[in-house]
């Protein structure tokens, strides 16, 4: 009875050592007195060992590594401050483990690598292409580099990427001089065009009312004058019938509009006006 | 049922409850066991199971049972929450440089949700500082494609599309579960240092309107004039035509009657005529009146009146 209990407490204790969980955000390798044994359990789950043997556990999600920003110079000779970031994982927990061991054993050898092919890569191109969409390219190249150089250490680069890439004091001075520059050739431009425009309409509105007055002159001289050449062809008409006769009254006409009350008329005695006077006929 | 024993010369009953004390370990461990099988998932969150740290399935928003702990563990990630984080709150974060070399200072705003969450809790150590680290990658490269005009007036939106889908393509590249549901562009700014020359620009840009729609003002002011003054002159004309031709008909017709009534007796008519006329005028004006036979017409004349004199007519 008491040797049952004491085999029965015996292989709950070897169940409590043997048996084991590795979470989905882990892995880990089998060590047997500081020796590591059989391959890395990467599998998620409930999983058995000799319970001597001693379980090492790592990460397996995707791991950051941040540094602070370095200073890079550029192809066309542009300081750069580049902060850049890298995500990892431990893929080889068994070269992980002996070669580095720890999170911060890995990040310490990133670092360099991650670093000098920074360097190397972005030596090779002008500021232009680091900054805009050839910069993709660029990483690419690091991060393959980068991933081929900590593959023995167990490690998978995922990317490196450039956070930020800020140009030294001296070059920013240089870039703000012709951002500067430039606003105010623009500025320029925008008054220079508003005056264009604005002349160009007021000439374009003073030219149209000349335009629009001759015409209206020449109209109205067309309409005078077809009046006035009416006119005449009407009396024309009507005085033709007798011309000496409108000779006459005509004339008489005219003196009513030649003498006015500021007129001073000398009459002859000897005028048809005086002729009964005079007591003549 | 109870157990005896003797100290000394003494003998002590102890009551046994054995068979009670299993019943309460036993109720005990059953309520536990209830309790922690039992779990609810709310409205606002998905369930994912572990077993042994193996995950085996995804629960939606109810109740539901597992397995007790230690074998069964559940988390509760809050997959409909949207979620938020600025970058360039802060200079060194906002300043970047542009395609044409230009340096602008941008924050953004990214609004994002768990799309799935067990890639959310099981793929990535630190979601929330790669989905940062990842925004300010993207902010720049797309910053950096484009130049400064660009993010500063109407391509705002496209460049809020671009950087939008390349985070979506870097936060799915690190398979973290993350869905990127917007993307905004904050404050876009130039910098302090050249911030008065842009600011000089819009000032330009409004002065520029501002001439134009002076200049404007006067081609609204004067040709709307113009017309008029045409049309002034046109119906000034056209009032002189119809007066000249009423006119002559009228004068016609007057001397064409008066014309017949002197066919009738010529020499009356036009004594009358003359006549009549002379009585129109001469009242009103002065008059001298000589008789050629009396001598010098000089004086006869009152020179000193003159003056005044503008016409003068001598009778036939």
């Amino acid at each position: 009875m008491k040797s049952l209990v004491i085999v029965l407490i015996m292989a709950a204790v070897g169940l409590f050592l043997s048996a084991y969980t590795i979470d989905e955000t882990e892995q880990g390798i089998i060590i047997e007195f500081g020796r590591p044994v059989d391959e890395p359990v990467i599998e998620a789950g409930l999983h058995f060992k000799m319970p001597w043997r001693q379980l090492v556990k790592f990460e397996k999600r995707i791991l950051e590594y941040d540094v602070q920003p370095t200073a890079i110079l550029s192809l066309d000779k542009k300081r750069l401050e580049v902060d850049n970031y890298a995500r990892w994982r431990i893929t080889d927990p068994l070269k992980f483990y002996r070669a580095v061991r720890t999170i911060n054993g890995g990040l310490s050898r990133i670092d360099p690598i991650v670093y000098s092919e920074i360097r190397v890569e972005l030596g090779k191109h002008n500021l232009t292409e680091i900054v805009d969409k050839r910069r993709e390219k660029i990483m690419e190249v690091v991060t393959v580099e980068a991933r081929k150089k900590l593959y023995e250490y167990g490690i998978d680069i995922i990317d490196v990427r450039i956070k930020r890439a800020d140009l030294s004091q001296e070059n920013e001075k240089a870039v703000f001089d012709r951002m500067i520059a430039e606003r105010e050739r623009q500025a320029k431009q925008y008054r220079s065009e508003g005056e264009e425009e604005a002349l160009k309409i007021r000439a374009e509105t003073d030219k149209e009312k000349t335009i629009i007055l001759a015409e209206a002159y020449k109209e109205s001289q067309e309409i005078s004058g077809e009046g006035d050449a009416r006119a005449v062809e009407i009396y024309a008409a009507a005085y033709k019938s007798d011309p000496d006769f409108y000779e006459f009254v005509r004339t008489l006409e005219a003196y009513k509009k030649v003498i006015d009350d500021k007129t001073t008329l000398i009459l002859s005695i000897n005028s048809e006006l005086f002729d009964l006077m005079k007591g003549k006929k | 049922m109870a157990r005896k024993i003797v100290v000394g010369d003494q003998e002590i009953t102890i009551p046994t409850f054995n068979i009670g004390g299993l019943a309460i370990l036993l109720l005990v461990v059953g309520a536990w066991f209830v309790l922690s099988a039992f779990y609810v998932v709310g409205p606002d969150e998905e369930g994912v199971v572990r077993r042994f740290g193996k995950w085996v399935r995804t629960e939606p928003s109810g109740l539901h049972f597992k397995f007790p702990y230690p074998i069964e563990k559940v988390d509760l990630p809050k997959v409909t929450q949207v979620q938020e984080i600025s970058v360039g709150r802060i200079l060194k974060e906002a300043k970047m440089l542009t395609g044409d070399e230009n340096i602008l200072l941008v924050e953004v705003r990214v609004q994002y949700k768990i799309k799935d969450a067990a890639q959310y809790l099981f793929n990535i150590r630190n979601v929330e500082e790669t989905i940062k680290d990842a925004t300010e990658s993207a902010l720049r490269q797309v910053i950096g494609s484009h130049p400064i005009d660009d993010p500063l007036t109407e391509k705002k939106a496209e460049i809020m599309d671009e950087i939008q889908v390349l985070l979506q393509e870097m936060l799915d590249h690190y398979k973290c579960g993350i869905d990127v549901r917007q993307v905004q562009l904050q404050d876009v700014n130039p910098p302090q240092e050249v911030d008065f020359a842009f600011k000089d620009v819009q000032s330009a840009k409004e002065e520029k309107e501002q001439l134009i729609n002076e200049a404007l003002g006067y081609q609204n002011d004067v040709i709307p004039k113009a017309r008029g003054g045409a049309e002034k002159l046109i119906r000034e004309a056209e009032a002189y035509y119809e007066e000249r031709i009423k006119r002559a008909e009228g004068d016609a017709s007057k001397f064409l009657s008066v014309l017949a009534e002197y066919r009738k007796a010529k020499n009356v008519t036009e004594k009358r005529l003359y006549l009549e006329t002379m009585e129109q005028i001469l009242p009103g004006i002065e008059k001298v009146i000589l008789d050629e036979k009396a001598g010098n017409l000089l004086n006869v004349l009152p020179l000193g009146n003159l003056e005044g004199v503008k016409k003068t007519g001598v009778n036939k």
